[in-house]
């Protein structure tokens, strides 16, 4: 396993629209071993191949309840609303509000090629929208409601004290 | 995607702060004032999250400890704040479902890097979910001290040592009114302003306003989202301040012309209502003892735009022989323990001390002893605490009287009527939460002999 490089806004390969995976290559086991690794590390909830500049429709999120591969993922159904901040692994430090639907269903493979439905809420659903979103070419900034706002995602570990 | 931070989390970190030291509406304030593209009603569900957590803290760790087999004290700080903030919102945010609670604290405890503890949160708190109508509470046939600290959350020893002082019934009594909402209250400038025209222009700006108790000028307003927005504030026509603390002001009854001097003034607030009775005549000598503190009062000195103050920085428990028999009247309003504000500031219950008690005693001794030197003969001595607690007030009331050359005189010719009692004819006046339709303030009228 290792770290890839994140790509970051303004990079053409984040514009691109992705090309199904047909088979589950040795390369495609690494590509999402990398993906999930790079993901953990850079504290994101979910990261799609075109992020590490690769453009297939690979995604992988773990929104805290372990982690999921998406392989050619397609969004079945979407209901319901919820607006708040969001941010991305390819746009360092800046955070936005974007409204999402509150509940998604997926249809995907997985590793195996055999399909699979999931379904989301909340943090998930929001998750689901945004790396399919990044499968097409779209970053969340074309969404944002208002400005945009820089964050801070610091005391990581919250052990430090005075 | 990154998470992006959310309203818990913001008030997770806001309560971490105030662990670490920092006052619960400085926290809030500082960090909203970050946040400030967060919509009224997030602002809102963090403010009451924090405050919510902070006052019910000690109940909520007696339901933690009820359901986990490793109890509150021994768990790592950011661990128990999330467990509490949850176990909150399970009990009292009923808007919540609780499956959220739970699942937002698990994802916390994760994304403050306690990842090994994230099934140990989901336990607790999924058996407290499961379970919380089994949670048995302190009997009070059996002991009434504990079944009142758990109830209302305020620690055991100040509930013993107020059930001594004002018995079992009153301290219920002030113990619920800590917990109780309570509207801003302020003070509608008398003088150079018309109130009628104030209050106008505070209804004007859609703020909600009611007539406080006691004294006509002093208003409780609602439903504004800053005070800076407030026309009334920015041109210094009011002065946020508890009924107790105006009446600070009534109690000294200035006359026109008197030399005052406030020996703990910062930020103020009483200094220029008793500049404001003496309308714009005399000089009052607001003084505290750092820069910082100077700096306060004049902020608000320029605000209200009051000539006959002037803040100085002076450390009230050195003599300054400068001052020595030259003022007509003087305010002791000294650094005290607060429990008269709880009400506002919910983790000043959890910061009690006994050592840190004796050593407010001896501080208050010290700065009484200056500060009456600065009396003129016949002149007068107000001394006031915001707390409730019988060492700070009475007993150093009477170590006062027998130890310096002054008398008590009745406060009731200052006060309004629904206020005298045998206290106030004698000279002092201990106002209680929820007894008083106000904070807990302690107000005492000495006058110099000679």
């Amino acid at each position: 396993m290792a770290l890839r490089t994140i790509r970051t806004e303004g990079d053409p390969v984040l514009s691109k629209v992705c090309r199904p995976v047909r088979e589950i290559t040795p390369r495609i086991r690494t590509l999402v071993d990398d993906m999930l690794e790079t993901m953990y590390d850079a504290g994101g909830v979910g990261l799609a191949a075109p992020q590490v500049g690769i453009l297939k429709r690979v995604v992988v999120i773990d929104v805290g309840e372990g982690p999921i591969v998406l392989i050619n993922p397609e969004i079945l159904e979407a209901d319901g609303e919820q607006t708040g901040d969001e941010g991305c692994l390819s746009v360092p430090g800046m955070a936005g509000k974007v409204t999402r639907p509150m509940h998604v269903k997926v249809k995907a493979q997985d590793l195996d090629m055999n399909e699979q439905i999931l379904e989301g809420e909340e943090l998930l659903a929001r998750a689901f929208c945004h790396e399919l979103d990044h499968l097409e070419g779209k970053l969340y900034t074309s969404l944002v409601e208002g400005e945009l706002h820089e964050v801070n995602y610091d005391d990581e570990d919250g052990e430090e004290e005075e | 995607m990154i998470n992006g931070i959310n309203d818990r989390e913001l008030a997770l970190n806001i309560l971490l702060d105030i662990e670490n030291g920092e006052h619960s509406d400085i926290a809030v304030r500082e960090t909203l004032s970050k946040h400030q593209f967060l919509p009224k009603q997030e602002r809102a569900f963090i403010t009451r999250l924090v405050e919510g957590t902070l006052e019910y803290q000690l109940q909520l760790d007696y339901i933690i400890d009820f359901y986990s087999n490793i109890s509150v004290d021994k768990m790592k700080l950011p661990i128990r704040v999330i467990l509490r903030s949850a176990v909150y919102q399970i009990f009292y945010m009923d808007s919540v479902p609780d499956s959220a609670a739970v699942n937002e604290a698990v994802r916390l405890a994760q994304k403050k890097g306690f990842f090994n503890l994230k099934s140990f949160v989901n336990g607790v708190l999924r058996s407290i979910v499961r379970e919380k109508d089994k949670v048995t509470w302190p009997l009070r046939e059996m002991d009434p001290a504990r079944h009142l600290s758990v109830r209302y959350s305020m620690p055991e020893e100040l509930v013993k040592e107020w059930i001594e002082a004002y018995g079992e019934e009153k301290t219920e009594t002030m113990l619920a009114a800590f917990l109780e909402e309570r509207p801003v209250t302020v003070r509608c400038r008398t003088y150079p302003w018309d109130p009628a025209l104030v209050r106008k222009s505070l209804e004007d700006q859609g703020v909600h306003v009611e007539q406080g108790p006691y004294l006509p000028y002093a208003l409780r307003i609602s439903g504004y989202d800053h005070l800076r927005t407030l026309d009334a504030f920015v041109k210094g026509k009011i002065q946020v301040q508890d009924v107790s603390s105006m009446l600070v002001a009534e109690a000294a009854a200035p006359e026109k012309g008197s030399y005052v001097i406030d020996v703990c003034a910062a930020p103020g607030g009483k200094s220029l209502h008793i500049a404001d009775k003496m309308e714009g005549t005399g000089m009052v000598e607001a003084r505290d003892v750092s820069e910082y503190k100077k700096g306060l009062i004049e902020e608000n000195i320029a605000r209200l735009n009051s000539i006959n103050v002037q803040a100085k920085v002076r450390d009230a428990t050195v003599f300054d022989a400068e001052s020595e028999c030259r003022a007509d009247i003087v305010l002791a309003d000294v650094p005290c323990s607060g429990y008269g504000v709880i009400g506002h500031k919910p983790e000043i219950k959890y910061r009690r001390s006994a050592a840190g008690q004796e050593e407010l005693v001896i501080l208050q001794r010290s700065i009484l002893n200056t500060a009456a030197e600065y009396v003129k003969s016949r002149g007068v001595l107000i001394y006031s605490t915001c707390t409730i607690s019988r060492a700070e007030n009475e007993e150093n009331m009477m170590w006062f009287l027998n130890s310096h050359p002054f008398r008590l005189e009745s406060l009731d010719p200052y006060l309004p009527e629904e206020l005298h009692c045998e206290s106030t004819g004698l000279g002092y006046l201990q106002m209680l939460p929820g007894i008083h339709d106000s904070d807990g303030f302690f107000i005492a009228r000495f006058r110099r002999n000679f």
